[in-house]
């Protein structure tokens, strides 16, 4: 019963993925205040978890609804997935703001890459992840990672930092960086291939 | 370990676009491949990233950010209360009308009549609602000691003119006049510019036959920035494509 009913919910929010996407895509006004409720709180939290201050937090979350509604004529209606989309692009505008406030724009070796945020990049992505089993199992996976391991996991995510950045950072040899930081995916894949098989 | 593997653990960050060299040029070299497995790995590593940065601690935002994400494309940002108020008011209306109905089907005109009443007064109290709205916000930020005004457009021969009020807590409001309708197609944007950042848009808004239009933009506002309005296709743009018609700034 329960599975059916996990099924059942997942479709139905496929399809409202799909009816939201159309509806952004057709300029639909009312579409924005649908997105802003079912996304609002969660971009805010992700933004104000990487900038820390809730007067940039509002300016670059204004941003980043801003960027996908001018964007989102290039989202599938039918494969893309609407909410690790909007993720990917409110982390990119608050990285981007770090990067422009303490000078590390010009510094970083790699350019900033938003090539992950364009919106068909989001085709097949799992449409409901964020309410799977697989974000349950990941949320735990995080309490088996070393101090260092998550340390390392939250300058990536929250912080944009680049390897060698951490290396930096800590202090520490860019091997050893390396070395946690791919430990600690594995721990977090090999948590998830027990879901569902990478 | 093998490079299969090494490259395998390494997508995550390819997708946050943090990877280096050489893994970087491993990686995408692996993708220009066609790999269907390279691309099942792209994916997942972004299915994971989305879960991974989903795991903060929800915070609730200020008030005033829904009205004015919302207000950003031009939408009138619906007062949740008031549409619970009109939501309730209409359920009575149909209630009463499908009675009437049932009752006697010889009232059929007073019917018509009923759902014509009804849908003037749903229409007239949404606009009046917006327009007391945006009222009460101007007259807010004339009446506190904290706005500060600025006038532009009087020195300009063929003027757009008007005013700027900029209250650090509240947002801005551009009051303007002289300002012809966008042509079809097209609409004013209002942008904020801080000293060395890019503009960020403040809301697409359009003036009425007389030239006269009034914006809101909600929200905080450091006093050193400069507002300026360009003309945009009518879905706006993120950024300006157009030199600005006008611009101001303390």
């Amino acid at each position: 019963m329960s599975f059916l009913l996990s099924f059942l919910f997942a479709a139905f929010e496929s399809r409202q993925d799909g009816e939201l996407i159309a509806r952004l895509k057709r300029r639909d006004q009312k579409a924005m205040s649908d997105l802003y409720d079912r996304f609002g709180k969660l971009v805010y939290s992700v933004i104000l978890r990487i900038v820390k201050e809730p007067g940039t937090t509002e300016d670059l979350t204004q941003e980043t609804f801003m960027r996908v509604w001018n964007r989102a004529q290039f989202i599938d209606e039918e494969k893309g997935a609407i909410g690790p989309w909007i993720l990917a692009v409110a982390r990119n505008r608050a990285i981007d703001y770090l990067r422009s406030v303490d000078g590390r724009m010009a510094q970083k070796s790699t350019e900033f890459d938003p090539g992950m945020e364009q919106p068909a990049s989001f085709s097949r992505v799992e449409r409901d992840i964020l309410n799977s089993d697989r974000a349950r199992v990941l949320r735990e996976a995080f309490t088996k990672l070393t101090p260092n391991q998550r340390v390392v996991i939250e300058m990536a995510y929250y912080e944009g930092l680049s390897q060698t950045e951490m290396a930096d950072r800590m202090k520490q040899p860019l091997g050893t960086v390396k070395t946690w930081v791919r430990t600690a995916l594995q721990v977090l894949r090999n948590e998830l291939e027990e879901v569902v098989p990478v | 370990m093998s490079q299969p593997d090494n490259i395998r653990d390494l997508y995550e960050l390819y997708a946050l676009g943090l990877l280096e060299e050489p893994e970087l040029s491993q990686v995408e070299e692996e993708l220009r491949s066609g790999s269907t497995e390279a691309r099942a790995r792209l994916r997942n590593a972004m299915e994971n990233n989305a879960i991974i940065l989903a795991n903060v601690p929800v915070v609730e935002p200020g008030k005033g950010l829904r009205a004015r994400v919302i207000g950003s494309v031009g939408a009138p940002a619906a007062n949740r209360h008031w549409m619970w108020v009109m939501g309730t008011v209409a359920a009575g209306l149909l209630i009463g009308v499908i009675y009437l109905g049932t009752v006697n089907s010889q009232k059929e005109t007073q019917l018509a009549e009923v759902r014509g009443q009804m849908q003037s007064v749903l229409s007239q109290s949404a606009v009046a609602n917006a327009e007391l709205r945006k009222a009460r916000q101007v007259l807010s930020f004339l009446n506190s000691a904290e706005t500060k005004v600025v006038t532009f457009g009087p020195k300009d021969p063929k003027p757009p003119r008007g005013r700027v009020l900029l209250h650090p807590n509240r947002g801005v409001v551009l009051i303007a006049s002289n300002l012809p309708p966008a042509p079809a197609g097209k609409i004013y944007e209002m942008w904020v510019i801080r000293k060395g950042r890019n503009p960020v848009p403040a809301g697409l808004f359009q003036t009425d036959a007389d030239g006269n239009g009034i914006h809101i933009q909600e929200g905080t506002v450091t006093a050193d920035v400069l507002v300026a309005v360009t003309l945009e296709p009518e879905s706006g743009s993120a950024q300006p494509t157009t030199t600005p018609l006008f611009a101001a700034g303390l």
